[in-house]
């Protein structure tokens, strides 16, 4: 009976990735609104006649339920919420984007529900918008706020001196924009108060941006590779 | 009890299969060893055997004995359609369904970046060469599966890159389903992927 104690219903969640498991089973690397990123086993779900089939889809709104307290958990039930279009071309492969980096930086068992709304609302964005590079660096930055690396984009570092958009900075790691150090990513104001306001029109803006990212992520992702991003990468060469 | 070196390495060496954990592995060992003796030569024999002689069809990649498959020497086969497929399973059940009289190409796996198998891994280059060997409409049958998808769609930017003509097999209710017991995303998404009745 103990398993019942530890049972909850009808949590919304997102299927971040999937293995296959034993004979017909599937590993789920679940993100939870309420109780974070979770791997739970949906028993049978490889079945040709399973109900789980077609509802564990990645990048679907999901309602789940499971038991179990351990480290993985037991997958109860899944229910359809919808009103999410399936991902298509470019835009499914920058979702598999957003889940490799969640899967690498978020812990498990640690809720952010802020986070979890904001991936809801760009893979809406992906699916209505066509300017994807925009939608991935307002994800990466507001998945590096919740989950404790904010970036400084309205102050230089270390003083409420104000950024100007014409002057020149030098971004640090772990540190911020400043206009005195020799070391650190070279930028304009104007990008980080772009970045602060999420808006990437300018393509300087858009082209900074990316850099100041990839250089934040490969910090934090410390040696990991994004596979994503090589698959992106090759695709455009063609 | 000491366990014999022998057995212990027959042990570790089933524990290659895929679910075979060592308890298994020892279960299959001893019965291999103390109740089908035979049967374990034979195993032995045949696995030697067709590891040896089973390669890739230079033309489809599948698994087979010769440098071209017998499927792809047949002359009875439409050369002017080229379907990809991702493993041999998949192709059987083309074959199954007895709907396909063109030519195959199995990818002997599927685009998965988050389990770090991309492009390079697949060598989709080869199905880029044997699609531009001689003029041919390529229908893309991967799985409708995330990565399915994702593999389908990497394969027709490459190959329209060429000019090659690419097409997708369609999606929706199974034949003889009814709406009441089919899931919610399969209906979604042939809701949303319908199409125009025409005469």
């Amino acid at each position: 009976m103990s398993a019942h104690k530890h049972r909850l219903e009808n949590q919304p969640a997102f299927i971040l990735h999937s293995y296959p498991f034993r004979e017909t089973s599937l590993l789920l690397e679940v993100f939870s609104r309420n109780h974070g990123r979770l791997a739970m086993v949906a028993r049978g779900a490889r079945r040709p006649r399973s109900a789980l089939r077609g509802l564990l889809m990645n990048f679907q709104p999901l309602e789940l339920s499971w038991f179990g307290k351990g480290e993985v958990r037991t997958l109860h039930s899944a229910e359809w919420q919808g009103g999410q279009p399936q991902l298509q071309s470019t835009a499914l492969l920058c979702g598999f984007y957003l889940n490799e980096l969640l899967l690498n930086l978020m812990a498990r068992d640690d809720p952010h529900a802020a986070l979890f709304d904001y991936y809801l609302m760009t893979l809406q964005r992906l699916a209505h918008e066509t300017d994807h590079a925009a939608t991935l660096r307002c994800f990466e930055k507001h998945m590096l706020q919740e989950l404790g690396y904010a970036l400084l984009l309205e102050h230089e570092a270390g003083s409420d001196k104000p950024i100007e958009p014409g002057a020149h900075y030098n971004y640090v790691i772990e540190h911020g924009a400043s206009r005195d150090v020799e070391e650190g990513l070279p930028l304009l104001g104007k990008t980080l108060l772009d970045m602060a306001a999420d808006d990437y029109h300018d393509p300087l803006s858009a082209q900074q941006s990316k850099q100041l990212m990839r250089m934040l992520l490969n910090h934090h992702l410390a040696g990991k590779v994004l596979h994503t991003r090589e698959l992106i990468k090759d695709l455009l060469k063609n | 009890m000491n366990t014999p070196s022998s057995l212990e390495d027959l042990i570790a060496a089933l524990r290659c299969l895929p679910g075979v954990g060592p308890k298994s592995a020892q279960r299959m060992a001893y019965h291999l060893l103390q109740r089908d003796k035979p049967g374990a030569l034979r195993l032995a024999h045949t696995l030697g055997h067709a590891v040896e002689s089973i390669r890739h069809c230079a033309k489809c990649n599948n698994f087979s004995e010769e440098e071209v498959c017998v499927l792809c020497r047949s002359h009875k086969r439409d050369a002017g359609l080229l379907c990809v497929v991702e493993m041999p399973a998949d192709l059987l059940m083309m074959e199954q369904a007895q709907c396909y009289r063109g030519m195959y190409f199995v990818l002997m796996g599927r685009l998965s970046p988050l389990d770090g198998i991309g492009a390079r891994e697949l060598h989709l280059e080869r199905l880029v060469r044997r699609a531009q060997e001689q003029p041919c409409e390529v229908i893309l049958a991967t799985n409708f599966t995330v990565e399915g998808e994702a593999t389908a769609h990497y394969l027709s930017t490459l190959l329209n890159a060429q000019g090659i003509k690419v097409s997708r097999i369609a999606r929706g209710l199974p034949v003889g389903g009814e709406l009441e017991h089919v899931d919610s995303g399969t209906l979604a998404q042939a809701v949303l992927e319908r199409r125009v009745f025409s005469e």
